[in-house]
């Protein structure tokens, strides 16, 4: 599938006098991910993202939004057609919860009604309470004004959202939950998101694809796995020991399931098909008429019968989601002193199982 | 002489006079009221302009400070020959002295906005009257009423001295008491002058809460 491009820069450089900021940067992002800009203080990953919808005007280069040259187009518009959501914030104090929301609708004077429907709908769908409407923003704790802050960026329905280190003034738990809510509203909103943060874990938990910045110059682009695999030493430095645990954050249960394994419906006789799949593999599982899974057996307990005996039959361990990530997966594992889980689709089908060594196999390759 | 005890006296020239010092208490009232007016209208843009130009800001604050220094009868001998007597200079005067406050304070006022609230603005595509209108001026608004309220209530102890440049107000009733040894009149004029400060100074106060609250600035 090829992907329409969003944004794209071309070479961008910015100067302030001599100092180069950011030094002929290239790079695009697809419509629909989110592209992670990070790198140490001062690297120019904030400049680049305000550059984007022209907060700080480039010296050189061409950045296109949506096929056009952002410089001929205006300013303003622009800025009221991209969602922008900072670091502090910047909810303003004076105005209830509503008016900030509505902010851009009332720039863009749109009637009343509308203003108010669309608060409504966007408190709800980063999930607050819609009575949180008439607060003001003091009486929200620091995540809950970061929703809204969310929602304020959202309200003009923009294509485009850019979010300048958007969690960095929140406690780690909190913090936490606004990335996995952020990856859940992309589930439905499927905007075109640049996203610049500092936090490594960060990157690789809402990534799709992660650009890393050093002395402003873009050093490498690539997904969370193509990143952990870099050579280079300051990449290396940069993300630190055991990113490629954080990397496995990122990667979903679903590409590490086994899933030709002996199994055989309840009450149906072993046949050589099956047991042919066992391999290295000691256990047989047993499923129902809706593929719900029974249990397994192991094959030292069958010891060359047919019929497997209700009794010997073990329950499998708790299951864990396709969508879930491969650390989860493990911790889970380690947790409950397994070797494998079962792998269960949301509508209780069993797909197959995960294991330490499916795991693995997975990052070597 | 004392015949009357003095409550006596002041409450027979409140009863018996309260023409006059209705008058008076009028005049003092426009007095003020117009000078306010002024000072607003001229303090809060002078202010904001300011407020966008450093060398601006510091030649501006400084002329205000130096005049501010002035006693205020020496002043009136600054606008006496320039201007006579009467309500023109006295409202001047007042003038000079009430917009320092509010200049001050729009100018700070709009200076402590902070940044990112602008930014976060900015970055909507709010333009720049919008940024101003919006952001600037409504967080600035508590910092700048707080000027006004002080300009008014200055104003009022000010305006007392507007009789020396031939300006009718209570400073008429403190002098005339004062000249013609006239008890009653002079603790009237006093009394009545302090009770309407104080009263009006509350009344601000409590509308500088309120406009707080709706700004959200304090816990409702």
């Amino acid at each position: 599938m090829v992907e329409a491009i969003e944004v794209e820069l071309q070479s961008v450089s910015k100067f302030y006098g001599e100092d180069k900021v950011v030094d002929a940067v290239s790079l695009h992002v697809n419509q629909g991910e989110i592209f992670v800009l990070i790198g140490p203080s001062g690297c120019g990953k904030t400049t680049t993202l305000k550059m984007i919808n022209q907060l700080i005007p480039h010296t050189s280069g061409r950045i296109l939004v949506r096929g056009k040259d952002v410089t001929e187009l205006d300013p303003v518009e622009l800025r009221r057609s991209i969602g922008y959501v900072i670091q502090y914030i910047g909810l303003l104090p004076h105005l209830t919860i509503r008016d900030n929301i509505t902010f851009v609708l009332q720039l863009k004077k749109y009637n009343k009604k509308m203003q108010r429907e669309r608060a409504m709908e966007l408190i709800e769908t980063v999930g607050l309470p819609v009575s949180y409407l008439d607060r003001h923003p003091r009486e929200l704790s620091g995540g809950q004004q970061q929703r809204v802050g969310v929602a304020r960026a959202l309200a003009a329905d923009p294509e485009i959202l850019l979010m300048d280190e958007p969690f960095g003034a929140v406690d780690p738990i909190t913090r936490e939950q606004l990335q996995l809510e952020l990856l859940r509203l992309q589930e439905t909103i499927k905007k075109t998101i640049i996203f610049v943060t500092h936090d490594m874990q960060e990157a690789f938990k809402v990534g799709d694809r992660i650009g890393i910045m050093r002395g402003g110059r873009l050093v490498t682009i690539g997904t969370a796995m193509d990143i952990v695999r870099e050579r280079d030493e300051f990449i290396r430095n940069f993300i630190g020991q055991g990113a490629i645990f954080s990397a496995l954050d990122t990667i979903p249960a679903a590409r590490a399931i086994i899933d030709d394994l002996p199994i055989v419906q309840e009450g149906a006789a072993l046949d050589d098909d099956v047991l042919s799949l066992t391999g290295d593999w000691e256990n047989i599982f047993i499923v129902d008429g809706q593929r719900r899974c029974l249990g397994y057996i192991s094959l030292s307990e069958i010891k060359g019968q047919r019929k497997i005996d209700r009794e010997k039959v073990t329950a499998c361990p708790p299951p864990c989601r396709p969508g879930d990530s491969l650390k989860k997966v493990i911790e889970e594992m380690l947790w409950g002193n397994r070797a494998w889980l079962p792998v269960v689709s949301e509508e209780g089908y069993f797909l197959g199982i995960v294991s330490f060594q499916s795991c693995a196999s997975l990052l070597v390759g | 002489m004392r015949t009357n005890p003095l409550w006596m006296n002041v409450w027979n020239y409140l009863v018996s006079k309260a023409d006059f010092w209705g008058s008076m208490l009028a005049s003092h009232f426009m007095l003020v009221v117009w000078s306010s007016c002024i000072v607003i209208i001229l303090g809060v843009p002078l202010g904001l302009l300011i407020s966008r130009n450093k060398r601006l800001r510091d030649a501006v604050l400084g002329v205000i400070g130096v005049l501010y220094t002035i006693p205020i009868l020496a002043l009136f001998g600054f606008l006496i020959p320039l201007m006579g007597i009467g309500l023109k200079p006295a409202l001047i005067a007042l003038s000079i002295y009430g917009i320092m406050p509010v200049i001050r304070n729009t100018c700070v006022g709009i200076e402590q906005v902070s940044a990112s609230f602008k930014e976060a603005a900015d970055g909507m595509g709010a333009n720049r009257a919008q940024i101003l209108f919006r952001v600037e001026l409504p967080l600035a608004f508590p910092v700048i009423f707080a000027g006004i309220r002080t300009a008014i209530v200055m104003s009022f102890s000010v305006a007392t001295y507007a009789v020396f440049i031939g300006a009718a107000g209570m400073g008429t009733i403190i002098l005339i008491g004062m000249r013609t040894y006239n008890e009653g009149m002079l603790v009237s004029g006093t009394v009545l002058l302090a009770l309407t400060t104080v009263l009006v100074d509350r009344l601000l106060g409590w509308l500088e809460k309120g406009v707080q609250k709706k700004f959200g600035m304090v816990e409702p």
